[in-house]
């Protein structure tokens, strides 16, 4: 059950800035601190605060000095014992001088009032309070850093997947079968191709498809297994006839089950799988003649996905064709600091670099078990003279992993000396792979200032679409001819526009790949604040049925309804929160009633469009894993929803609260509302600066109730969703109805800005304002004339990182 | 001079030899230097040609015939068992029954393999006796090891099937042999070796971070510092952690070096059965275990031995009949091959000594070497092949028995007998009659 504390907490690690966010750690703090410092004793020296009379200014700042500082320390950085947090956020003047009129100085809010108000409110929003004056203070600035735990993952698969072929994105669903009347693989013998849409079959004693016999066939089912959230996958199978099951890799055997022994029927494999990506997956299931009984034939493939419960492989996770073989890291990596609301690679620690070891070593054994076999049938031809081959394979591993080509000294360093070494091939592979993956040429994907520019866009793309490195050959190919820089002999006037534009294509066709669909799920999960693998509980008398298996239903249904609204040719972002209908199945209908009723039949809890239900359901907004995320145990939590619309969806600021509160305990207000309760709780002036912005936003959710159900009365009372927002421009917006909020948060300026910074941080892994005044401006023009197209946005956020390196080369040149 | 010898010499008992050498296993408690048993179960395949194997008579004054001749250096150390039979019936054919009842003592459960006769089968309804062993040596902390035991294979097929699973940790749980050298080694040595080579590449490592760390702004270059002063820190850890091994460490931590590149192919047989020799008998010196298996590829094996001369897979010859004489003599010829590799091991076990202090690896190790069938073409389980070198079992050795037609059963139970852990039945009990053999205690 989440508590206030879980909120404070979760505003702490908040997306907006805060000063908190920026506690200065070793050196590199230090320097930033210095430059803080300065900008502290000329906030002004830009002229932007021009239109402030210096005379309020001078007045309000020695108004502060006088009256402020004692609690808010110099420059509103707080720290004292009187008020910890920095005076930082985005209420207007005229808020400002209302909160100081009405509150300050907490003694005496009589000491400093109208006209005194003003001036301080003025002196604080313009030298340190406002996010412009933050920005000037402290220009944003992209940080140095390695690759994430999520960057290391996906850039060993791509490694790995280098030699053996890209992804590539599949619509289909289920596995493709084989149905042979012969008990092994003989074409002649082939009687039934089909997908099947899951694995889960009791053919008893009878035939499983026509034209075969009861007593001995064969069944060949492959394709890929795809995930969506990276974690601990349990794989079971369980089968009364001989099987094998191969994933990931041909010849890698998850499952061996040659032998059908009596009372043998279930076998059990746990793996860590990566988010977005497939694994290809090869099940033979035989059925043997014999003179003895034979058993009954039955097979089904289950999991455990992480956090959930076991059930047969629902068939959206199942693709028929086979993609390339693929590698998933096993070594459990320590957390990214995720102080910014994204994970960074800014920090380094022993248990760090230890797990970077496991995960070198890890890599190495497959390199020289998976990846060299592969190499020497490719180059069957290749002279071996001096173990060239073995050199060859190291030198491309390496220019993959160092995203470049590479020089003679490192080749000397990385596969040359490790070759020298050790006689034994295995062995040479291990110690280069030891190398290589440890080495600060791939940990550190922005170390490649010597490489050409074309090469450097390449890698920001690879880094920012995918979290991952260049390993297709296309790509890699574009970037080494130097499709990706400015072309010096073109006209100057359009050369820079027409790479961005040849850059703009790249990212284009990158776009419409699985790596991307993993990253946007990530992204989608973690701005509608649900984690996968969360359990949660709710009171089973008052939502019996509440159960781990609806919990699994309803995340297959959000990444249903994520899924097909970005990979919709409109990728619509207001579809998020405007559609009328949900992914559903019997168990979701039965439970969830109106929004949830099949469109068409549905059998084995499969995924279905509902039939639409205006007014009681929008998007992902009011979908229930969301809903019921920002719940309580047994009652809704308008505080949280107001919470969350207000920093994730609308992107504003909010200051921790005053002091942590346990929630009112509904059962000693029997007779209360949820949101009378909540009300009663905050009503007090100081409470209110924020939560009367909170809670207007939380209680047009009130319709929706602790698991995410719609509702129309509580405790016999009509729910009141009325609610409103005052935007950021000073604009007051009034709700009735969650319909008004879902129109409001698909239309409004300040929610489509906080989507455009939220995915551009979660993909740039950099702060937006970093890489620019005008650019986050230019990237929700952007995002509007396009219609809301999520994918483009994401392909424009990606030219903005990528072309950044055409700056640097200019700025090379120049000096 | 062996290391037993050369302190006899200098006047110090092998207990006091333990205290002077620092060895391991003083760290394990007062019981340090009690006996260390151990056991190693050799199979080959297809039966053997009886006359060329069983001495004429039984009794202290046995003789060694052509397969046999081999051990010849062994004679005192050794002993065969004659007149031991596999009773075990159900499903499964000869050869499946064969192994997959050898040290279980337990039919086959009802499966979908079909052999070349009798009704198709799976895997054993039990626990094998190696396992069992295991187990019960691993339940006590005196004898506890890092594995247990270990299961070595040469030239097993890479397919898992009744015919190549000899032990099981219990019922349809057969375990799987490891047949790669290389991955034997990694299993013992894996965490060593990774940490050596990691030792070996962080000086380079660290260089190239200079190199690359000199075109970043300072700033930048603060994160990169942090980074190579773990590097660094890891590198001293490493140096100072093989400085305390050195000085504290026996021959008995030093990990064996094996012939690189060579592949799993039936011409690499002689070398493989030697690489995996060398590894096993270091995991005895390094007490990683104190069961194994050795299976030398499977039943119905048709390893072609090509360095004999011999063309044809094994089995294959196995079902010549005894009239054709060629068959006969390689038959001989390929069984005294499985003698001299089984001798090889007792050899080497023999030539290092004990760490425990007790005499050499040999004196504590009983190798028995054994086969699923009595004889290839009449694929009969009677008198089924057993040969045991070395003294790990109380055992009286140094001569050769004969029980005249008893339940196999019986001997695993004098096994067990043997190792200090009796039980009354192993296996099916209707096959265990009397218990353990009478006689062969010491």
């Amino acid at each position: 059950m989440k508590s206030f504390q879980a909120i404070s907490a979760a505003r702490r690690s908040g997306v907006r800035p805060s000063f908190g966010r920026f506690k200065p750690s070793g050196a590199a703090g230090l320097i930033w601190l210095g430059s803080f410092l300065i900008g502290l004793v000329a906030p002004w020296s830009n002229g932007s605060a021009a239109e402030s009379s210096a005379d309020a200014l001078a007045r309000g700042k020695q108004i502060y000095a006088e009256q402020c500082l004692s609690c808010h320390g110099e420059g509103g950085r707080g720290g004292t014992d009187g008020y910890s947090d920095a005076l930082v956020g985005d209420a207007s003047i005229g808020e400002l001088s209302d909160i100081i009129s009405d509150t300050m100085p907490e003694e005496d809010p009589e000491a400093c009032v109208g006209e005194d108000a003003k001036a301080v409110a003025e002196f604080i929003y313009e030298s340190f309070y406002s996010e412009a004056a933050q920005l000037r203070n402290r220009p944003a600035k992209q940080q140095f850093s390695r690759l994430t735990g999520t960057q290391l993952q996906q850039s060993l698969a791509d490694l790995y997947q280098h030699f053996f072929g890209s992804p590539f994105r599949v619509e289909k669903r289920g596995l493709s079968a084989s149905y042979f009347n012969s008990g092994r693989w003989d074409k002649k013998h082939l009687k039934v191709e089909r997908i099947d849409p899951v694995l889960d079959f009791d053919f008893g004693r009878e035939a499983p498809v026509e034209g075969v016999t009861p007593e001995e066939f064969y069944i060949n089912w492959s394709g890929s297994l795809q995930v969506e959230h990276s974690g601990r996958y349990e794989i079971v199978v369980q089968s009364t006839c001989s099987m094998k099951v191969r994933f990931g890799h041909h010849q890698s055997v998850l499952i061996d089950n040659h032998v059908q022994s009596e009372g043998k029927t279930e076998f059990r494999r746990t793996l860590n799988l990566i988010g977005g990506r497939q694994y290809a997956i090869q099940i033979d299931f035989t059925q043997r003649k014999r003179k003895t009984e034979q058993p009954p034939a039955r097979f089904a493939l289950r999991w455990v996905p992480p956090g959930g419960t076991e059930t047969v492989i629902p068939t959206e996770y199942l693709l028929p064709s086979t993609l390339p073989s693929g590698f998933a890291l096993q070594t459990k990596l320590p957390p990214d600091d995720r102080s910014y609301g994204y994970d960074r690679g800014t920090r380094v620690d022993r248990q760090w670099e230890d797990a970077i070891t496991a995960a070198a070593l890890e890599f190495g054994n497959i390199a020289g078990k998976e990846l060299w076999p592969q190499y020497k049938r490719k180059h069957r031809k290749d002279s071996d003279e001096n173990r060239g081959r073995l050199r060859g394979f190291l030198e491309e591993l390496a220019s993959v992993a160092f995203r470049g080509a590479i020089d003679e000294e490192t080749k000397r360093l990385y596969v040359d000396a490790q070759v020298d070494a050790v006689e034994d091939d295995q062995m040479a592979i291990a110690r280069a792979c030891l190398m290589i993956i440890k080495s600060p040429r791939f940990l550190y994907p922005t170390l490649d200032e010597r490489a050409p520019v074309s090469r450097r866009v390449a890698n920001r793309l690879a880094l920012t679409l995918y979290d991952s490195l260049p390993s297709d050959a296309w790509l890699q190919d574009q970037a080494d001819k130097g499709n990706f820089a400015v072309d010096p002999k073109a006209d100057p006037k359009t050369a820079r526009q027409q790479a961005e534009q040849r850059v703009r294509q790249a990212a284009l066709r990158m776009s419409d790949d699985p790596r991307l669909h993993g990253k946007a799920m990530e992204m989608f999960f973690d701005w509608l604040d649900v984690d996968p693998a969360a359990e949660v509980s709710k009171d089973p008398e008052k939502y019996a049925g509440f159960d781990a298996a609806l919990l699994l239903d309803l995340r297959r249904s959000l990444e249903l309804a994520i899924s097909d609204v970005f990979w919709s040719d409109s990728s619509d972002y207001r579809q998020l929160f405007l559609r009328d209908w949900n992914w559903t199945n019997g168990r979701l209908a039965e439970f969830y009633g109106d929004g949830w009723q099949p469109e068409s039949e549905t059998q084995d809890n499969r995924m279905v469009r509902s039939r639409p239900a205006q007014g009681k359901s929008f998007g992902v907004l009011t979908h229930p894993l969301v809903m019921g995320h920002l719940s309580y145990y047994d009652t809704t939590s308008p505080i949280h929803r107001g919470v969350f619309l207000i920093r994730r969806v609308l992107g504003r600021t909010l200051r921790p609260p005053n002091e942590a509160f346990t929630p009112i305990n509904p059962e000693l207000h029997p007779d209360l509302t949820t949101r009378q309760r909540v009300e009663l709780q905050t009503g007090e002036v100081k409470c209110q600066v924020c939560h009367q912005k909170i809670n207007a936003l939380g209680f047009p959710l009130e319709n929706f109730d602790a698991v995410g159900r719609y509702r129309e009365t509580e405790k016999g009372n009509p729910i009141d969703a009325s609610g409103g927002y005052v935007t950021r421009d000073g604009r007051q917006v009034e709700f009735a109805s969650p319909a008004d909020l879902a129109r409001f948060l698909a239309e409004n300026d300040d929610a489509h800005r906080a989507f455009v910074e939220r995915v551009f941080e979660h993909f740039a892994k950099q702060p937006l304002a970093a890489y620019g005044e005008g650019v986050a401006d230019e990237l929700v023009r952007r995002f509007r004339e396009n219609e809301f197209q999520m994918r483009r946005l994401i392909v424009e956020i990606a030219v903005v990182v990528a072309t950044e390196e055409f700056n640097k080369e200019s700025f090379n040149e120049s000096t | 001079m062996n290391r037993r010898e050369f302190l006899a010499q200098l006047g110090v008992s092998s207990a006091a030899a333990s205290l002077l050498m620092g060895l391991p296993s003083l760290s394990s408690g007062a019981d340090a230097s009690a006996r260390r048993k151990r056991l190693v179960f050799v199979f080959s395949p297809n039966g053997v040609i009886p006359k060329h194997f069983w001495p004429d008579s039984a009794g202290k004054d046995y003789d060694l015939k052509r397969i046999l001749a081999p051990l010849g250096e062994f004679k005192d150390q050794m002993l065969t068992v004659k007149g031991i039979c596999n009773r075990i019936q159900g499903d499964g054919d000869g050869h499946m029954r064969g192994i997959g009842c050898l040290l279980t003592g337990i039919e086959l459960f009802p499966g979908d393999i079909q052999g070349g006769s009798d009704t198709p089968a799976g895997w054993s309804m039990g626990i094998s006796v190696d396992q069992h062993i295991k187990n019960r040596l691993q339940a006590d902390a005196a004898t506890r090891t890092r594995f247990g035991s270990l299961e070595f294979g040469v030239m097993v097929p890479d397919r898992a099937d009744t015919w190549t699973r000899m032990s099981y940790a219990g019922p349809n749980q057969p375990v799987a042999p490891i047949s790669d050298p290389y991955q034997m080694f990694d299993k013992l040595y894996g965490q060593t070796k990774n940490r050596q080579m990691l030792a070996s590449v962080l000086d380079d490592l660290a260089g190239d971070f200079k190199r690359v760390g000199k075109a970043l702004s300072s700033e930048d270059r603060h994160l990169l510092d942090l980074h190579l002063d773990l590097v660094r820190s890891v590198e001293k850890d490493l140096k100072t952690e093989f400085a305390a091994a050195t000085k504290n460490d026996s021959a008995g931590h030093a990990v064996p070096k094996l012939p690189p590149n060579i592949e799993e192919q039936n011409d690499n047989m002689p070398q493989i059965t030697q690489m995996q020799t060398e590894l096993l008998v270091n995991s005895f010196v390094a007490d990683f275990a104190r069961v194994a298996s050795f299976q030398i590829t499977n039943s119905v094996g048709q390893p072609r031995m090509k360095w004999l001369d011999i063309n044809e897979g094994h089995h294959g010859l196995s079902h010549e009949p005894d009239s054709n004489e060629e068959a006969y003599e390689k038959l001989i010829r390929i069984n005294t091959w499985y003698a001299e590799q089984v001798a090889y091991m007792a050899k080497r076990m023999k030539e290092t000594p004990d760490p425990s202090g007790h005499g050499s690896l040999l004196d504590n190790t009983t190798i028995i070497w054994t086969n699923e069938l009595g004889k290839g073409n009449s694929h009969t389980r009677n008198d089924i092949p057993f040969v045991m070198v070395g003294g790990g079992l109380d055992f009286q050795f140094g001569q050769a028995y004969d029980f005249g037609k008893v339940a196999h059963n019986r001997l695993l139970l004098s096994l067990l007998e043997g190792m200090g852990m009796p039980e009354e039945t192993f296996g099916n009990p209707d096959f265990c009659g009397e218990g353990a053999l009478s006689g062969l205690m010491a």
